[in-house]
Formats: structure tokens, sequence, C-alpha cells
């Protein structure tokens, strides 16, 4: 297993908001998780927490058999090996391209090679000169997708992947980060509140809402059997 | 609960350590003073309490009720007159009314003393002649030099709202008139309260204005317990009830603002159209926005520039320069520090990991409540305790007399000052930070990056604009010091502030012109691209 969560409880407002409650899943190393669920169901909280964003209140996460938040035990973000895509991409404004993807991998003697790699992997080879705003919203998501690739995580998240793009560039988009994903054989958890991304690019899907975990498994069984008529009710939304 | 020591445990790094520090360094003085309450009053308290306490209560009472009756006129409508109307140069108008925050209060009170002087202006010309060293005359004078605070926060307000407000209150029925004072005026309560709070804060710090105009106020109560009576117990007490006082006045403005839960409700809207009035009614207005920044600006300077006239060939000495160049380095100095604090606090509290410690870190805003009288007290008192103990060890242990160590540098002097402007620093570092957003930084860390490294190279860069305007702010701001630097300062150093100061108080009125010209040329350019910002956002 890549990445074991147990029973992880995490509260807001002084205990007052339960943002998730005794979480658990397993990831197997190379597979694609979604994490799906509306606003507030705790899908940010989660990936947060794997992220080492935030501490938990209760439970336990472990990456790579590596326990990394528990009650007692906190390893920070910058040394968890994680990677991560998030939603308004978060490109450093003042960088280039080029530079914003060397930035996590500055220690590195291969550095411009490694660069140049992940560039041609998004498909972004010419345009490393450019600034974050210079790029449309397609570039900026590729560009964010080759920083976090660069230093070879173990673990990928990816925030909301498509939330800011028009639906065209979108079915564009999710077939390309598919192709590029299992080129790379990442282990990605991804989350999203359209069922549709889950089902066409995920191996594994969690469902959760206001904090709690629904269902998890395969994602072709969880569509095939839901367990409940709000698991159901998802995928109905896709046959409409 | 043994939960909860294992997660502080987990919780707690080296920036929870650092920050707790750190707001201790910052909180010595205001503890200092609860503290030093404990050991009771010095012998005149009650003779005080008797003979005086009333007189402050009362005075600072009227100053209060007058400076905001003043304030909120001018600030509130000067501020709906240029952002609702068509005036002749209302583009100029809109930056000139601020300029007023550039002369500190004590100068306006020193230029007009000499322009309703015996031979000063207003007699010359109207062969009248008019005492103004009263309440109503301090009044006047406070009011005309900080109305801009309130003109500040309600003119931005006016800006951020939106037209559809006004057309649907106008499509409803309501005249211009109603309009104004049924909905607009309600609806800026939380801006021109928290500009008028600002205000208020000026009113009770001020000590060079009501000392000139020999009125007792509580600022300057603390000065004389504690340099005319030499009981610094009395002061202490004196400086407890102040911010007594001053914590009230917080507490109403906060009640207020949380009642008003609709301040800013709109969002990506069209700013508020101008009106184009009648030719009389644009002159009118016109005038109506002239009259605070002839009286809180242009007359005051134009005293003060004939005093300089005629006082420049005997002052503009290697001395003054000399002073002037202390001014600019202290200011320059004492803003770097407080910007370099505010940063160590807005940044080792988010780096922290306690959430108990996290909103400790506000501290920063307390400061600038507190008069720069009662901060002198408070830093006083525990640098004076370590002086004396290190004096005794010297003495005792190793057989060695030496004087203080730390008491008399310069050094006492920054701190404080650091301690009363750090919330001049501290509101737009953490707006800009906030704007940042947290995922720049998140990402930096998920790419393997540690905190200091992340702050280098991502933070900074993007910081650096409110930084400086941060800066510059404090910079003006300690040059205008008068009476924190009046109590703290060396022997051998002198500010410009003190300078015009000891010239007022000899009667060289006239020479006080050029150091307070100096402090007011250096304060126009910081204020104009302030302004700017201000526009922007």
């Amino acid at each position: 297993m890549l990445l074991e969560i147990q029973e992880v409880q995490k509260k807001f407002n002084n205990g007052n908001v339960i943002a998730l409650n005794n979480v658990s899943l397993n990831l197997e190393q190379g597979n694609i998780l979604a994490v799906v669920g509306e606003s507030g169901s705790g899908k940010t909280t989660l990936i947060r927490l794997v992220a080492g964003l935030e501490t938990l209140d209760k439970g336990e996460i472990i990456i790579n058999n590596k326990m990394v938040s528990s009650n007692s035990i906190f390893i920070e973000p910058q040394d968890r090996k994680v990677g991560m895509v998030f939603q308004d991409y978060a490109l450093f404004p003042h960088f280039t391209v080029f530079d914003n993807i060397a930035y996590g991998i500055s220690k590195l003697s291969n550095k411009k090679e490694r660069v140049d790699e992940v560039l041609q992997l998004v498909g972004l080879d010419d345009l490393g000169n450019r600034y974050p705003h210079e790029l449309s919203g397609g570039q900026q998501q590729r560009v964010a997708l080759a920083r976090a690739l660069a230093p070879k995580p173990e673990l990928l998240i990816l925030d909301e992947p498509f939330s800011n793009l028009d639906i065209i560039l979108r079915n564009k988009l999710r077939e390309d980060l598919l192709k590029i994903l299992k080129k790379t054989k990442s282990t990605v958890i991804f989350v999203t509140h359209d069922i549709k991304d889950a089902l066409l690019i995920s191996d594994d899907i969690l469902v959760l809402q206001k904090g709690i975990l629904l269902q998890t498994g395969k994602t072709t069984e969880v569509y095939k059997k839901p367990n409940c008529k709000y698991v159901s009710l998802l995928f109905e939304t896709i046959a409409l | 609960m043994k939960k909860i020591f294992i997660n502080i445990k987990r919780d707690t790094n080296k920036w929870s350590i650092l920050l707790l520090t750190i707001v201790l360094f910052i909180g010595i003085p205001i503890i200092t003073i609860f503290i030093n309450l404990i050991y009771g009053p010095g012998e005149t308290w009650v003779h005080l309490v008797k003979n005086l306490l009333s007189d402050y209560l009362i005075n600072s009472f009227f100053l209060i009720i007058g400076t905001s009756f003043f304030t909120l006129l001018f600030g509130v409508l000067s501020a709906w007159i240029v952002v609702r109307y068509q005036i002749p140069f209302r583009k100029q108008m809109q930056w000139l009314l601020i300029l007023p925050l550039a002369i500190p209060s004590y100068i306006t009170a020193y230029s007009y003393a000499g322009i309703f002087d015996y031979g000063g202006f207003f007699e010359k010309i109207f062969n009248l002649k008019i005492d103004i060293m009263n309440h109503f005359g301090l009044i006047l004078v406070l009011s005309f030099s900080l109305y801009p605070y309130v003109y500040v926060t309600t003119r931005a307000f006016f800006l951020n709202q939106s037209k559809n407000i006004i057309e649907a209150s106008k499509l409803l029925g309501a005249g211009e008139r109603k309009t104004f004072l049924k909905l607009i005026l309600p609806l800026a309560r939380p801006a021109f309260i928290g500009g008028l709070t600002l205000v208020l804060m000026e009113v009770l710090n001020d000590y060079g204005a009501a000392k000139y105009f020999g009125i007792n106020t509580f600022t300057t109560g603390i000065f004389r317990a504690w340099f005319s009576l030499e009981e610094l117990e009395t002061a202490i007490y004196l400086a407890a009830l102040l911010v007594l006082i001053i914590f009230i006045i917080i507490l109403l403005e906060k009640r207020q603002r949380r009642r008003i839960g609709y301040f800013n409700a709109v969002k990506n809207h069209q700013q508020i159209k101008r009106i184009k009035t009648s030719k009389i009614k644009q002159i009118l207005l016109f005038i109506f926005v002239l009259i605070p920044v002839l009286i809180g600006f242009l007359l005051p300077l134009f005293q003060l520039m004939f005093w300089a006239f005629l006082t420049f060939k005997e002052l503009l000495t290697l001395d003054f320069l000399y002073i002037a160049f202390q001014s600019l380095g202290i200011s320059l100095f004492s803003a770097t520090v407080t910007v370099l604090f505010t940063l160590f606090l807005i940044y080792f509290s988010k780096w922290n990991r306690l959430k108990y410690v996290k909103s400790i870190a506000k501290i920063g805003m307390l400061g600038y409540a507190i008069p720069g009288a009662v901060i002198a007290v408070g830093v006083l008192i525990p640098t004076l305790f370590i002086d004396k103990n290190i004096v005794l060890f010297f003495n005792d242990f190793l057989n060695i007399k030496i004087g203080f160590i730390i008491n008399g540098t310069i050094l006492v002097l920054i701190y404080a000052y650091m301690i009363r402007y750090l919330a001049v620093a501290y509101s737009p570092i953490e707006a800009s930070s906030l704007k940042l957003g947290k995922s720049l930084s998140e990402t930096s860390k998920l790419l393997g990056k540690g905190n200091l490294y992340t702050f280098k190279k991502i933070e900074f860069p993007l910081l650096k604009p409110a930084i400086l305007s941060a800066l510059i702010l404090v910079f003006v701001d300690v040059m205008k010091e008068l009476p924190l630097t009046l109590i703290l300062k060396p022997y051998h150093i002198n500010t410009l502030a003190v300078k015009a100061y000891e010239y007022a108080s000899d009667e060289m009125i006239a020479e006080a012109a050029l150091p307070s010209l100096f402090i007011i040329f250096t304060g126009i350019l910081p204020i104009l691209f302030l302004n700017k910002v201000i526009s922007k956002n």
C-alpha cells in the first residue's frame, strides 16, 4: 500500500464543525483515486491532511510505510514527498515557467534536462521563458502539473483539476492528464465534485458526504453496486 | 486531557517558541503597568484625585465630543462630496484633503497660536483679536489636523459602494438628501467610526498641542506626575486609567462593527456615479471641502513658511542639519526594526502549528491604541529594573562600579517606537499576506522547501510593495512622534520634533517653523503615495 488512512478525524471552529469523521482508506501504488463529494463534504480537508497542510485530531496517515500524521507525530509537508496541483494552480507569478518547474529540483545536477523532460511530457516544450500571466488557463494547469511531477513525488494530489476550465478544454485535458499520469506511473488522489471526471479517470473512488465516508472501492464496482441512495443518485446524474 | 498535551507536544515547533518570546517582548510594557498597580499609587494620588482628576476627565470628555463632531462633519461630508459630485478641482481636492495628516497636531497648534497672536496675521488683516488658547481652540486645531482619518476610511468605503444601491433608493422615490441620510450614512457607519476611533486615539495621545494650549489632559497629567511631582507610581495609575478609557472606546467600536454585518456587502460592482449640479451649488460644495484643507493644511503651512523665511538664516546651521540627519536616521532605523518585528509576528504565527497561540500575534495591533506616554512608562520600568540589577551585580559580585547600560541609550527609544507603531506596519503587511493566499507558500513546501526559503523566494518578493508602504508609514510616524521621544530620548540625541517643541515651549515659536517644515515635507510624499495605494485598492 502506498497510502493508508486510518479512522481520521478533523474538527474546525474549536471542535464545533466536524469536517471528517473516522475516514479510512487504502491506495495501492500506481492507482488513481477520485475523492468525490459536494462542497463541504470534507474532500479538501482529506487531501490537506495527507499533504501535511493540516494536523489531524484523531487517526493515522501512513505514506509508503512511514507514519506521517498521528496524534503524536507530524511530518512537515516538505518532508512527505507529496506533490500537489492546487485548484488555482498557485504558479509563482514572478518566476518564468522554467523557474517554476525548476523550483522543486533546485539541488538536482541535471535540473535543466529534467525540466525539459516534464515540459515535453505536458506538451509545453517551447514555453519555458514565458511568465504565468502570459499563458492560457489550460497551459497554466499543465505547468502546475509539470512542476508537481518534476521532483518525482511518491504521491500526487490534484485538487479540482478541471474546475477552472471550460467544457471543451476540460474534455481534452481529461484525456491528456490520464495519459500523462499513466505514463509516469504516478499514484494519484484527485478531488472532484464532477462524477464524470471520476468515472473516466480513476481506478478507485471514495464518496464523502458531510465528512462521512459513504462508500469506497474500485470505481467500476461502486458504479455497479452503489450502497446507498446518495451514491446511486450521484451516478444517475451522468446517465441524465 | 492527556490527548491535549500530546497534541500540544506534537504541534509545538521552534516557531511557536519564537512567537511566544516575541509576544512577551512586545507585551512587557503593558504587563508592567498592570503589575505595578498592585504597589499602590504615590503620595500625591489623593491630591490628584481630589483636585485634578475631574479636570482630566472633563477635559478629555470635551475633547472627545468636540473632535468627534468636527472630524465627522468634515471627514464624512468631504468624502461624500468628492465621490458623488462634480466640483471644480475635484481630483486635486481628493488628495489635498489628506494632507493635514502631514502636519503633526502640535505644529498646527503652534502655527495657529501665531496666526491669532498679537501682531499675527489675523489681527493684521481683520484688526480683531481672538483668543484661541482654550478648549474650543484645541478642539478646532485637533479636529482640522485629524479629520483626514475619517475622510480616508469613509472615502474608501464610498468608492467601494455599488451605484445600484443609490439607483434602487432613487427608484423607490427617495431624493438625494434622503438617500444620503437614510441609506448611505448608516451604511458607512463602520467606516467612519473606524476612522473616528483613530482620531480619538490621537486626541488622547496628544501632548504637544494640549500642553501648548494649557489644557490638562491625561497625557499632560502623566508628564506632570512623573516629571514635576516625580512620582512614577502616580503616573502609572493615570496611565492605567487612560488605557481603560481607550479599551472602552475600542470595545464600543468593535460592538458597533459586529452589529453591522452588511459592510462591503457588494462585490464586483460599478462605482457610484458622479452627478453634475448647478454652477452655484458646485462652488458652494467646493468651498465646503476647501475649508478643512485651508484650515488644516494651507494656512498653517503658509504661517510656518513665513516664520521659516524670517529665521532660516540663523537656524540653518550644521547643528540643525545634524539633528535633521539624526531624526532621519532614527526614524529609518526604527521603521526597519518595526517592520522586521511585524514580519516576525505574522510569519512565526503562520509557521507555528499550535492553534491556541496563533491569534496571539494580534498583540501587534495593541501598541497604536496605547498613548506614547503610557508606553514610555511601561518601557522605562522594566529597563530600569534590569539596569539596576546589572549595576548591583557588578558592584556586589565583581566589585566594579558601572552606570546604566540600557537606559539612556537609543535602544530603549527604538524599542518603544517599535511597540507603539507595530500596528501601523502590521495592517498593510497582514492584509497583503492574506491577499497572497496560502496556496503559493503551501506549494513551495510541497516542493520540498522550508519556511525560511519559501519566505525568501516566494513571499518576500511578492510582499515588497506592502513592506515598503509599512516602512514609509512607520518612518513618517516616528519623525512626528513627540511624547514618547521627550521621555525616552538620550541626552545627546535630538529629533526635529523635540527641537520644534523646545523652541515653541521657550516662546521662540518662529524658530519652531524650520524643523516643523522639515517634518511636514518628509511626510507629504509618503501620504500621497499611500493615497495612490488606497485609490488603487
